[in-house]
């Protein structure tokens, strides 16, 4: 049975950048990106394997859609070059990070344009701003149901078998399609690295683009990206990373002050 | 006494002339035989992508004559240095022998007379034939009671050995009973066919003597015959393979042993990236595969293999050479059976002239042969010792990565952990996924200038990711920041402009990204017009030195410790304090054995310590790897088989209390290694630039500078 | 009108989380001048029931049976349509994680996710949250009513008790979904003890400096005071000290503790990483320059062998 896949991606900040070198800017409210890189979000990656190994089942079709600025180019020929077999980059043209409403907004919108699918995946959160909503908003703008946390896919009697993580341990959830999903990693979808060769023929396949107005949604509201919500405040956390030496006359006396320490933060969690 | 300006001996004597004509016959017959085995060999070759080998001449004469001729190599190891001498020289000896009687009796020159025929014909063949009884006997000891692991165990080894003994016992035979039977003259100048006359005399009458001589004279000759039809199909061929092995190796240094790869044109042309089939590798590495004496020297040094893994370079090599001979068309993509040779290369451009599809259907390699299994591939450090061991020049290396380019670039099938630093090359421009650190952060302090702030740097000070980004090496690079500082040299370092040069990734196997390091790299240092680079990382060095300049990036390369050693020198440095503890130094492979650089550290270690470095057993051009090169620091390599503990082994074996080193990737894999060997002993790990800078402060400074 | 939700899962009980919930949903019913009203979702055991009503004005119970999620969301959904409430908060547990943005759409109210601090400014809520992987923290305000937020519920402070509990129990009165189109078949309880190294809220872990297996026997004793789970650096595990499954670091676990109590633990910048997500690092070693010191909040220089035992002794009389 051939399933019409949609993963969402997301480009953000890499998520690695040092400490030292992560600074924001709180008038924009946004992180500089300063000498860091952009990359796809890891959970995303992760959505994206796991449409692969369902296609390589199941067959089927796997398009993979973006909102993002200009840059959001490279994570879709990353796609491609993982072997999904379509690419549509929506430009984001307004705020550089809009709410997860308007993001789902404007998926929403795109996939309709699409047509027929059968389930969309997306990564569980983002490793910038961990927002955590756009598969579950998505579901609701689409009015379809929506499993959380999945970390495998598998064709199922009447649709998926779709297992995912709890807190203590596991749950099996068969579902019917059309269906959102939004996966988490596992040691089974691991993104693939690209061969080269299909890296290189990645640069020559076509990309759609759309534009916010191609796509029917209330242009305006989405481009300011926060009637859902606002950040009004970003900031650093003044850290004290001076490693506290506890010190005292005698080793008992230091130890005392390094349990007591032991207890304050173990206490106030 | 006779007078011995009339010294000879009758050719042919004993055999009727009536029958000469058979010997001839035999001799152009196996000629013929061995002609055609080496021509079939060399056509596989010419199956071959083009390399270009023959350019010059006078040096490869050179090194025909050091390593060819004069053996350089094979008297490395303590047996081979004996046996292989022994019958390699008898065998030149006898075949000047042979040589002199044809002029004398085909061309009817008479030179085999007088005193010439007495001391060389006689006396001087008579000892390097025994020289050859010698050399099998030792031969065959080795093999049968010392029997080194490195050697491979085939029958066909003892036949030539066994065949070789009796080649030489049947030419003294003939040469004792032809004394015996005709009470030659002049027989004492064959001292040890003498000592075989007389003993027969006690057995045999004369007649007798002569008879077995004829018996014994065509023995010979069907064995000398038989032997040379037969050598080129056997390791034998080396006779002639080995000196073209030689004549044609690389005049480069091994740290430029890396093939280039056009991948784009790969990419029009469909051809596989790497080596997928031997359709892809050179006619000199085909060669290469012929030429292979199994002499297992190269897999004896390999340190992966020391270390009880799998990889087996030897292994690799008559593999490959089997599969070649076994699919002589088939291996390359070419139909069965087929008489035309419609493949001959002449220098031009196979990939281009072979026809794409031929080349997808020939058969692959990597993983249809034991050695070539991916697990062993990744197990390679690209140490190059294996290059450095052996005698014929085969190189090794290389073909591993051309396997690996295959496996990483159109497989994408390669050890996780390796991916990550890749990918991570790929997005962050170093292969240190997970560091807390920047690039600059071990300039805390100092007043280092990045290029685009400084007017009037003279030398960059390229950093290296394992420098900057690795906690424990940023002593290092501070070290050198320092003394630079100190001696008043005008420097600056990229900064965060930096990147990987490209060296982790090229040795994986992603020339692809290697490609785009170099570009970017070589692009921003031509703009900064960086003339002179300093490195303390001797994988950057290699990177510049022997890959950039065809990027267009051309600079005078120098490794901190070149560097520094030339500022002491210049008086610019001088030390104040010496080091009184035991200092032994580990030469980096990239530095060391890849790029010849050997005295340099070893002159800081000198002006830094009190005491004389200690030498190990396996320094220089067979040090040992510290295990971190190839990509494979970027690797879990199995508890018990760690490159770095087998190193550290011997670090510690020699009682050093301080190991001084002089690459990033050496001091954290060495640290590693004896931390977990050193017990209870104080043993530590410290770059010649973290040495030289702790002589250079008198003691006041000594604690306020101290990181 | 304007009340303050709760919602609670009763399998849970009243546990730590639940109470942190019902803390922050009680201050931000204060400054709304509201009531909190409490959703318990599934059949609470008297003891639930009565802590519940013990800190809420008022309880709905929606025994709706197992966890289903789009039978529990529209259960949710039209409860709280009903009350129409300023505000929806829920715990950090993975059922809330799932329901939150959902609900949120269908209330036409904006949700946040893992909200470190509620606060009402000018009518309006505002969540403080960690972003970029705790580098930084922003603040968020929801534009659209009612704010549906999940907290790090154990962040929050208990709710104080109600000077009664209250009576307003009443059972939610719902018109639930016959078809769904997903359906939860099997839940599986994994090794419900050895809970996992990454969600651990203490870690003691310790390194080659121990020099042999046995001092992790001490190790075990002084976790077990704090409750906390075991680990080790890669140098320790490769040792065969103790099993790989506890190697933390780049190519281990990667762990976010409350404490991470690194023991003889060098700090190689392999090991920080995989660390780098604990709140709180603290460190026992004989080296001051030891790397890990850079990221301890506080450490003490000394050989272990002999902070260990004092500090196993100091714990369990501090602890009584």
């Amino acid at each position: 049975m051939p399933v019409n896949i949609i993963v969402c991606v997301k480009q953000i900040l890499d998520p690695e950048i040092p400490s030292r070198d992560f600074r924001v800017d709180a008038e924009q409210r946004e992180a500089v990106r300063g000498a860091a890189n952009l990359v796809t979000n890891i959970f995303c990656e992760n959505a994206l394997e796991t449409a692969l190994q369902l296609k390589e089942k199941s067959g089927g079709k796997i398009t993979v859609i973006s909102y993002g600025a200009d840059s959001t180019e490279d994570a879709l020929r990353k796609a491609l070059a993982m072997k999904a077999d379509a690419a549509i980059h929506i430009l984001n043209d307004g705020q550089a990070h809009p709410d997860p409403l308007s993001v789902a907004q404007v998926l929403a919108a795109a996939i309709r344009k699409l047509g027929e699918f059968d389930v969309v995946m997306l990564g569980r959160e983002s490793g910038d701003w961990g927002v955590g909503q756009t598969a579950g908003l998505l579901a609701e703008e689409l009015g379809v149901a929506a499993v959380a946390f999945v970390d495998k896919v598998e064709i199922g009697a009447d649709g998926l078998q779709l297992k995912r993580q709890t807190d203590v341990g596991y749950e099996r959830v068969a579902a019917t399609m059309p269906l959102v999903i939004s996966i988490t990693n596992d040691e089974h979808n691991v993104p693939r690295i690209p061969k080269t060769r299909d890296v290189m023929m990645s640069f020559r396949q076509p990309l759609t683009k759309w534009t916010l107005e191609d796509l029917g949604v209330n242009a305006a509201e989405v481009r300011a990206g926060n009637h859902y919500y606002a950040v009004v405040d970003l900031f650093i956390p003044v850290q004290e990373l001076n490693c506290e030496f506890v010190d005292g006359d005698t080793l008992e006396a230091r130890v005392e002050k390094f349990a007591q320490r032991i207890i304050e933060v173990t206490g106030s969690m | 006494m006779m007078n011995p300006e009339l010294a000879t001996r009758e050719v042919f004597w004993n055999i009727p002339h009536s029958l000469v004509w058979v010997m001839y016959l035999m001799f152009v017959a196996s000629m013929a035989v061995a002609a055609y085995g080496i021509y079939r060999r060399v056509q596989i070759w010419r199956r071959g992508l083009s390399a270009k080998r023959f350019d010059r001449p006078l040096e490869r004469l050179k090194l025909l004559l050091k390593h060819s001729a004069a053996q350089q190599r094979t008297v490395r190891e303590k047996y081979a240095a004996i046996f292989h001498t022994f019958i390699y020289t008898g065998f030149i000896v006898l075949a000047l022998a042979t040589t002199v009687v044809a002029i004398e009796y085909d061309l009817g020159l008479p030179v085999m007379q007088g005193r010439f025929y007495l001391y060389f014909q006689s006396f001087i063949v008579d000892v390097f034939g025994v020289l050859v009884l010698i050399g099998v006997g030792i031969a065959l000891y080795r093999r049968a009671i010392v029997k080194p692991r490195k050697l491979v165990y085939t029958d066909e080894a003892t036949l030539i050995l066994t065949a070789i003994f009796l080649m030489a016992l049947t030419g003294f035979l003939v040469e004792g009973w032809r004394i015996g039977a005709t009470d030659e003259v002049w027989g004492k100048w064959s001292p040890f066919g003498y000592l075989l006359a007389q003993a027969s005399a006690a057995m045999l009458s004369r007649n007798a003597m002569r008879a077995a001589h004829f018996g014994a004279w065509w023995t010979h000759a069907v064995l000398v015959f038989g032997f040379i039809a037969w050598s080129p199909f056997t390791k034998m061929a080396h006779v002639v393979f080995a000196p073209l092995n030689i004549y044609t190796a690389s005049l480069r240094p091994t740290g430029a042993a890396l093939k280039n790869l056009d991948i784009e044109k790969a990419m029009e042309s469909g051809a596989p990236l790497g080596v997928k089939s031997l359709a892809q590798f050179t006619w000199k590495d085909l060669a290469d595969f012929d030429a292979c004496t199994e002499c297992g020297r190269c897999t004896g040094v390999c340190p992966a293999h020391t270390v009880g893994k799998e990889l087996s370079p030897r292994d690799i090599i008559l593999d490959l050479q089997k599969f070649m001979h076994a699919n002589p068309r088939a291996a390359f993509g070419l139909p069965n059976g087929n008489s035309s040779n419609g493949n001959s290369a002449n220098g031009g451009d196979q990939a281009a002239s072979r026809k794409p599809q031929a080349a997808s259907e020939a058969l692959p390699i990597i993983g249809a042969l034991a050695a070539t299994s991916p697990a062993a591939l990744w197990q390679c450090t690209t140490c190059g010792a294996c290059m450095e061991a052996c005698p014929v020049f085969i190189e090794q290396m290389p073909k591993i990565v051309d396997m690996r380019r295959f496996l990483v670039m159109e497989e994408a099938d390669f050890p996780d952990t390796m991916a990550d630093a890749v990918t991570s090359m790929e997005t962050r421009g170093h292969p240190f996924k997970g560091t807390q650190s920047t690039r600059v952060d071990w300039t805390e302090g100092l007043q280092v200038q990045t290029m685009a702030e400084a007017k009037d740097a003279e030398v960059l000070f390229w950093v290296g990711c394992g420098g900057a980004l690795i906690e424990r090496n940023q002593k290092t690079v501070r070290a050198t920041a320092q003394l630079l500082h100190k001696a008043g040299v005008k420097f600056a370092i990229l900064g965060r402009e930096e990147k990987c040069t490209g060296d982790p990734a090229r040795r994986i196997g992603n020339e692809f990204l290697f490609e785009m390091l170099a570009k970017e790299n070589t692009e921003k240092l031509n703009h900064y017009g960086v003339k002179k680079i300093i490195t303390s990382c001797p994988h950057c060095f290699n990177t510049f030195r022997n890959e950039y300049p065809q990027y267009g990036g051309e600079y005078e390369v120098f490794h901190h410790s070149e560097y520094l050693a030339k500022l002491v020198d210049e008086g610019r440095l001088a030390p104040l304090e010496k080091n009184d503890k035991k200092i032994t130094f580990h030469d980096p492979c990239y530095l060391g054995r890849h790029n010849g650089v050997f005295d340099a550290p070893r002159q800081l270690v000198q002006i830094a310590a009190r005491n004389a470095p200690i030498e190990m057993a396996q320094s220089r051009e067979n040090g040992f790897c510290c295990g971190g090169g190839g990509g494979m620091s970027f690797i879990d390599e199995p508890k018990d088989q760690r490159v770095n503990q087998e190193r550290a082994r011997q670090i510690l074996a020699t009682g050093a209390d301080i190991v001084a080193v002089g690459c990033p990737f050496c001091t954290t894999m060495l640290e590693d290694g004896i931390n977990a060997r050193k017990g209870d002993r104080d043993v530590r790990v410290m770059d010649v630039a973290e040495l030289l800078w702790q002589a250079v402060q008198d003691s006041t400074t000594n604690g306020a500078n101290k990181n | 009108m304007n009340d303050v939700i709760i919602s609670l899962f009763a399998s849970a009980g009243y546990d730590r989380a639940a109470q942190g919930v019902a803390g922050a949903g009680r201050r931000l019913a204060a400054d709304c001048g509201a009531q909190l009203h409490a959703v318990i979702i599934g059949a609470p055991d008297a003891a639930m029931k009565a802590a519940v009503a013990a800190v809420a004005d008022a309880v709905t119970i929606a025994d709706i049976g197992d966890y289903q999620t789009e039978i529990c969301l529209s259960a949710l959904t039209q409860i709280c349509k009903t009350l129409a409430p300023q505000a929806v908060l829920l715990s950090n547990d993975f059922y809330s994680q799932e329901l939150a943005p959902r609900l949120a759409h269908r209330l036409g109210g904006s949700a946040v996710a893992d909200g470190l601090a509620l606060n009402l400014v000018e009518g309006k809520v505002r969540v403080n949250r960690s972003v970029y992987g705790g580098k930084a923290m922003a603040t968020i305000e929801l534009q659209r009513s009612p704010a549906v937020v999940w907290l790090r519920a154990r962040a929050f402070d208990p709710a104080p008790l109600r000077p009664e509990a209250t009576t307003a129990i009443q059972p939610a009165t719902l018109d639930l979904p016959t078809r769904v189109s997903t359906t939860i078949i099997e839940r599986k309880v994994e090794a419900g003890d050895e809970a996992r190294l990454e969600d651990a809220k203490v870690i003691v872990s310790g390194g080659r400096g121990l020099g042999s297996p046995e001092p992790f026997n001490e190790l075990q004793k002084l976790a077990n005071i704090l409750g906390a789970q075991m680990a080790a650096s890669r140098a320790a595990c490769d040792a065969g000290w103790v099993p790989p499954s506890w190697q933390v670091g780049q190519t281990g676990k990667k762990v976010a503790p409350g404490l991470y109590l690194a023991v003889a633990i060098h700090g190689a910048s392999q090991h920080l990483a995989g660390i780098s997500d604990a709140k709180n690092i603290a460190a026992i070693n004989i080296d001051k320059d030891a790397p890990i010191f850079k990221q301890c909040r506080f450490g003490i220089v000394e050989d272990y062998r002999k902070v260990v035992p004092l500090l196993i002794a100091r714990l369990n009389a501090l602890k009584k």
